[in-house]
């Protein structure tokens, strides 16, 4: 299983992430993303930020947690190399409230040494999904760009 | 797809029946002729049919000729509610807030700026910080940043960034009443610290062109626009600031469209009634980001201005560098307008679409008022871009609005993969374009073929008469983020 692949619409970019979990799932969205931003092979494991969201879809809690990412992208420079959800509420749909824990570690992104990609400005809940097909998690979100 | 429900009304427009999908309160309008129709993407359609089924929408909910597919609306969507019974969506905005574009004018022609050409656009590009994870020259206080939420481009212009006369030359004066800082996120202050006086990334641009070819003589006399006389175009927005706000506010607006109980066919088109505490606010917010737009091209202009001044050592008169106009082409305003001769105060929501006010219009300094609305369209960074004007029949068909770009054609893959073995930056050079671009593959997604001809587009708005064509820029130096 492949962590997770581009999908090529017009005009933004997308992608779909693939977990054995929804946490792999949710783990994978967010590399996948760092990828389009920047070449990830280059980022060092050089500080950690701890994130905490809680949110009543898990949709909703999907989109969070990548806006979260490109918040502390786009205010901080971070970019993460190793993500881990330590605790989580994501299964199953009947819960009231969703939540995770996340902790990642990686680097300030230095135009110098890193290569630049493509500026994300938002993940959308445009033709979002997340479903689990044949004991897959996949999930398909699309980044304005 | 029921495409049988499209109705070609003219020329320049086609009409999708508001018995194309349930809830559709009226019709929608695309303007495209037969060649751009076949280009539209059912899913845009689908878009403009969406935003016709929300509460107080008046006339028809309209898209551009370049439109093409957004969340919730389609790029290059007009749509104006009742100030009653209607609505506001950030939907309706987009995530780049006022992202739009100004025009500076020269005395330089083009046989003076070419022999240091390169030299220009080198040193352009090193004084003016653009790309991703670049960051802005101005470190701003918690204090400074709020006098820019309120102040717009009158706060770059306090701290010595340009002259007062070039306020009377940005629509609403670079500066939008009513942005409340206090109604900003952490997050968003966080995000626009290190941006103001950042160009950014994507299609965002700063371009030294040439006029080209004159089509209204009178007009580009007034706007002071002479044959092969060098230009500068800057196309960007409110950057990591303005994202943020969006990002904050569809949240707001997704829980307001559940309290308010309005059915949405997409998450992306939450929204709240105009009269709301959810809809004041998304609007104080809206326009403090609207706000660091202006303050943001207003810096970039000015450093752009002493890089001329440098390269040619000439003084600001001699170089005669103005600011022909500023264009928002992603915000909401409230504006008059007359329905079926009644004249109401309407929210007018423009999501990659231009306003383009008649001759006359009150909104206009006193300069353009014979003439209409400067409207600045930029093309592609291989083709070219335009100069036109609003007109009276934009205000009657159109609440005030024309297209704002050429659109995008392919996607971002199809356009890396047409580029594969190509050196684009070379085949722009051959072209005699000096182009400077910091992402790896920006000039490949941006590469002219990945976007819609822009002649098409503007002959579209021009033959249709919601703005008329002044003059064609031609390209000479580009830099992208």
């Amino acid at each position: 299983m492949k962590p997770f692949e581009i999908l090529d619409i017009s005009g933004d970019i997308g992608l779909r992430s693939f977990g054995k979990t929804v946490q792999e799932a949710f783990v994978n969205a967010a590399i996948g993303m760092y990828s389009l931003i920047t070449d990830t092979g280059k980022i060092e494991e050089k500080k950690s930020i701890d994130v905490s969201l809680e949110n009543d879809s898990l949709d909703s809690l999907l989109v969070a947690w990548l806006n979260e990412l490109v918040f502390h992208f786009d205010a901080y420079g971070f970019i993460g190399q190793k993500i881990s959800i330590t605790e989580s509420d994501l299964e199953p749909a009947t819960l009231k409230s969703y939540r995770l824990n996340a902790v990642l570690s990686g680097e300030e992104f230095d135009p110098d040494r890193h290569e630049s990609r493509l500026l994300i400005k938002a993940a959308t809940y445009h033709r979002l999904r997340i479903a689990k097909v044949n004991e897959i998690w996949k999930i398909e979100v699309i980044f304005d760009i | 797809m029921t495409l049988a429900k499209l109705k070609r009304i003219d020329q320049a427009r086609i009409e999708i029946s508001p018995d194309y999908k349930e809830g559709m309160r009226v019709k929608g309008i695309i303007y495209v002729d037969e060649l751009l129709e076949k280009e539209l993407e059912p899913q845009a359609i689908d878009q403009v049919a969406n935003v016709a089924t929300l509460p107080g929408i008046v006339g028809a909910s309209m898209a551009m000729p370049d439109i093409h597919t957004g969340y919730g609306f389609a790029i290059g969507g007009v749509a104006a509610f009742d100030l009653k019974e209607g609505i506001v969506s950030p939907g309706g905005v987009g995530y780049d807030i006022n992202c739009g574009v100004r025009l500076l004018r020269s005395n330089l022609t083009r046989q003076e700026v070419l022999p240091k050409l390169e030299n220009l656009v080198n040193l352009l590009y090193s004084e003016i910080p653009a790309g991703v994870g670049s960051k802005g020259k101005i470190r701003l206080s918690p204090e400074d940043q709020k006098r820019i939420l309120v102040r717009g481009a009158r706060w770059a212009v306090e701290q010595g960034f340009g002259d007062a006369e070039d306020l009377q030359k940005i629509e609403s004066g670079g500066c939008m009443e009513g942005a409340d800082p206090s109604l900003i996120s952490n997050k968003a202050y966080e995000r626009g610290r290190a941006q103001q006086g950042t160009l950014g990334s994507g299609n965002h641009f700063l371009e030294i062109q040439y006029v080209d070819e004159i089509f209204d003589e009178r007009a580009a006399n007034i706007l002071g626009l002479f044959k092969d006389h060098i230009t500068l175009m800057i196309h960007t927005g409110s950057r990591g600031f303005g994202h943020q706000v969006c990002t904050d506010f569809l949240q707001v607006m997704e829980r307001a469209a559940q309290k308010y109980r309005i059915p949405l066919y997409d998450k992306e088109l939450a929204c709240a009634p105009y009269d709301s505490p959810d809809a004041r606010d998304y609007l104080a917010a809206m326009k403090a980001a609207a706000n660091y737009a202006w303050a943001n091209r207003q810096c970039i202009m000015h450093w752009a201005r002493e890089v001329f001044m440098k390269q040619f050592g000439l003084p600001p008169g001699k170089l005669g560098m103005n600011l022909i106009y500023d264009v928002a082409h992603n915000i909401a305003k409230i504006e008059e307008h007359e329905i079926n001769g009644i004249r109401r105060k309407l929210i007018v929501h423009r999501k990659g679409a231009t306003r383009a006010f008649p001759p006359g219009h009150p909104e206009l300094p006193d300069v353009y008022k014979p003439l209409g609305q400067p409207v600045l369209i930029p093309g592609d960074m291989g083709r070219s871009s335009f100069v036109l004007l609003g007109t009276q029949k934009a205000m009657e068909e159109t609440f005030g609005s024309t297209c704002h770009g050429a659109g995008r054609l392919m996607s971002r893959h199809q356009a890396i993969r047409r580029a594969k073995g190509r050196s684009i930056r070379r085949e722009m050079e051959d072209k005699g374009i000096i182009v400077r671009s910091a992402g790896r593959d920006t000039l490949a997604e941006e590469m002219s073929d990945a976007y819609k001809d822009i002649s098409n587009v503007v002959e579209v708005v021009h033959r249709a008469g919601i703005s008329t064509k002044v003059v064609r820029l031609k390209p000479l130096g580009v830099i992208k983020g």
